[in-house]
């Protein structure tokens, strides 16, 4: 029997588009830091994570976390690293800082500013980066001598992002 | 800045300082000896480099050797020479001493991993 | 540019300024906390004294300088009391004893001196005798009653046997509250498997009575350890009886001592076998079979005499001395380097060689 095939119309609206352009800057920037050479291996300097958190000050936590997780698995096809160790720690990290944020974004009062969220997502991530790379990859007990100055640079990292983030806010209102 | 941002920053740089004088203890990843002459006069020696030393005790002079990353009593004036006798010293905790010549060694090394030693 | 846009774009740099300012005032006033809290390495005290014809460690945890070096003066005063009163064969209050005591003489002493000899002998009792601090006599025979080491050869055994006919032990001494006499001429004291416990003890009660609750006192490598290291337990490292480096480590809880016999630390080699001190009051001869033997225990004095009798009983009887001393926590170690441990020491002990050695877990029956 014939049936009028329904034609479901979607119509993204201004948001949709914003949300995927900035989801496509988040990738890009995490494919061009990827290519960055750093001083120790994790140290980066997380300018993508600065997306994610406009993200979530601008259209909340679900959509953050959907952009968070988006940008690490697309980022890992496109440079080819996908389910490789180096995706494993990606992905962990992005887990943990998107988990942290969820957590952070129910504080009662006024919670937590683009510095706070930023610096708390940014060591979510290192540390727990960390954590796996010693439980899975190199439980060596000498990697704990990495570990200070893994979190000096996710600390610094983390409060710059911020800068950035209320910067840029300041600028989209 | 909210105050849960303050909060969050006093935290992170609080815990970074920690994070090294937990996980950066001995700069240096040679291990010394320290010697003890009567109860109060202390020498701590690297065991980094080799190394000969004269140490005055009540008895005469005590002659301590360091040699690749060792040390042990040469030589010494006392009748036992149980000293001698002990070797070379190696590990962190290891000791030898001239009692009658007042004067021991002990290695130090990795201090933290043991606050005595039993033996 | 309209001036509403203008002022907007002005007063959102001024706050990013701001924020940026206040994280470097917060930067800048983090080396003032941190100078003011507590280090936690500066309340550890650490002192090394020569007491005892040993090397003595004390550590102490949680009170400042001045407690503890006045304590520790204590301890060393009361070590080198101790070791004039009972040494075995340097002039000492008890060689003094000992010449009237084998002429028959009865004693008179104070409270202090007849606690001791109760506290050796029911422990030579409990260790059915293996712990025997009568059979100085056969000690001296084999030459360790000096401070150097004996040359050999070893003693005739005729003399040997001699000596054993005679019997020695402490159930020949007649202990009343006052005075003490011997019945047998051929009881001649060292106390060298329990005195060492003894002080460690009266060092502990020492570290007590001046408010320290957080101390090891280590004498020439048997200690007892009270309380922990700040947030942490202390942390004993047990040394390899044949090899350099440490065997196994073990975490004490709240008043414990470690206590370790072993045949390595006095001996002599003569025509290539080597006779040690730890003479089985049995055969007159140094005891057969066994490298070491660790105990762990509430006093130090049993721990010290406990491990003693151990290493005389072997890896054959030393699960019945255990039980009948009230030892719980012992290893064994043999000629052989095989571990033997009661199930309680193998949960405490944390084997730090790799491979870890073979293990025998027996009750102490």
């Amino acid at each position: 029997m014939n049936s009028e095939t329904q034609q479901i119309a979607i119509n993204p609206t201004r948001d949709d588009y914003r949300i995927a352009w900035l989801t496509a800057l988040a990738i890009t920037i995490h494919i061009v830091e990827s290519a960055l050479p750093s001083p120790l291996p994790g140290i980066k300097p997380g300018l993508a994570n600065v997306i994610t958190i406009v993200v979530l000050l601008m259209y909340g936590w679900p959509t953050a976390a959907w952009v968070g997780i988006l940008r690490v698995i697309v980022g890992s096809l496109v440079i080819g690293t996908f389910l490789t160790p180096t995706f494993v720690l990606s992905l962990s990290g992005a887990v943990a800082s998107i988990t942290v944020l969820g957590i952070g974004s129910k504080l009662p009062g006024k919670g937590l500013g683009p510095v706070g969220y930023c610096l708390l997502a940014s060591m979510a991530h290192m540390a727990t980066q960390f954590s796996v790379a010693y439980l899975l990859f190199i439980p060596h007990d000498g990697l704990f001598k990495l570990l200070p100055v893994l979190m000096t640079a996710s600390v610094i990292f983390g409060i710059v992002s911020g800068l950035i983030v209320n910067a840029i806010m300041d600028r989209l209102r | 800045m909210t105050r849960a941002d303050y909060i969050v920053v006093i935290f992170a740089l609080l815990l970074v300082p920690f994070l090294f004088t937990r996980y950066w203890q001995a700069p240096a990843q040679g291990e010394t000896a320290e010697i003890l002459i009567g109860s109060d006069k202390k020498i701590e020696v690297s065991l980094n480099k080799d190394q000969e030393l004269n140490v005055e005790g009540p008895l005469g002079a005590s002659v301590i050797r360091v040699h690749d990353g060792k040390v042990r009593f040469i030589d010494s004036p006392c009748r036992g020479k149980q000293c001698i006798h002990s070797g070379w010293l190696q590990h962190s905790g290891d000791f030898a001493a001239c009692l009658p010549n007042r004067i021991s060694v002990a290695v130090l090394g990795s201090k933290r991993r043991y606050d005595a030693i039993n033996f | 540019m309209s001036r509403r846009h203008n002022g907007a774009l002005h007063a959102s740099r001024a706050r990013g300024w701001q924020s940026f300012l206040h994280i470097v005032v917060i930067c800048a006033c983090m080396p003032l906390l941190l100078a003011a809290c507590d280090n936690d390495e500066s309340s550890l005290h650490k002192a090394r004294l020569v007491a005892f014809g040993t090397l003595v460690d004390i550590s102490t945890w949680g009170v400042n300088d001045d407690t503890a070096e006045q304590a520790i003066a204590a301890v060393e005063a009361s070590f080198n009391d101790i070791d004039h009163t009972w040494h075995a064969w340097h002039p000492s209050t008890l060689t003094q004893m000992e010449a009237r005591l084998a002429k028959g003489e009865e004693i008179e002493l104070d409270a202090d001196k007849i606690a001791f000899f109760k506290k050796a002998r029911a422990l030579s009792d409990a260790s059915d005798q293996l712990f025997n601090p009568a059979i100085g006599k056969l000690i001296a025979l084999w030459g360790f009653n000096q401070d150097d080491r004996p040359q050999g050869p070893p003693p005739e055994p005729d003399a040997i046997k001699a000596l054993l006919a005679l019997h020695p032990t402490m159930d020949d001494l007649i202990i009343t509250d006052t005075t003490l006499k011997s019945s047998n001429p051929a009881v001649r004291l060292d106390f060298g498997g329990f005195a060492k416990g003894f002080a460690v003890d009266k060092a502990i009660e020492i570290m007590r009575a001046h408010g320290i609750s957080n101390a090891i006192v280590n004498a020439g490598g048997d200690l007892r350890a009270i309380g922990n290291h700040g947030t942490r337990p202390w942390h004993i490292g047990i040394r390899h009886p044949k090899e350099s480096g440490i065997i196994a480590s073990v975490e004490t809880g709240g008043d414990e001592s470690v206590f370790t016999s072993g045949t390595y630390e006095r001996f002599f080699e003569y025509q290539g076998v080597h006779y040690h001190h730890i003479i089985d009051p049995r055969s007159g001869y140094p005891a057969k079979n066994t490298l070491s033997v660790t105990v762990i225990h509430d006093d130090a004095a049993t721990a010290d005499a406990a491990a003693t009798a151990m290493v005389v009983a072997g890896p054959e009887q030393w699960q019945k001395i255990a039980a009948r001393m009230g030892i719980t926590k012992v290893m064994l170690i043999d000629n052989n380097l095989t571990v033997y441990m009661t199930p309680a020491m193998a949960k405490r002990i944390h084997f730090e060689i790799d491979p870890p050695p073979k293990v025998i877990i027996g009750d102490a029956t």
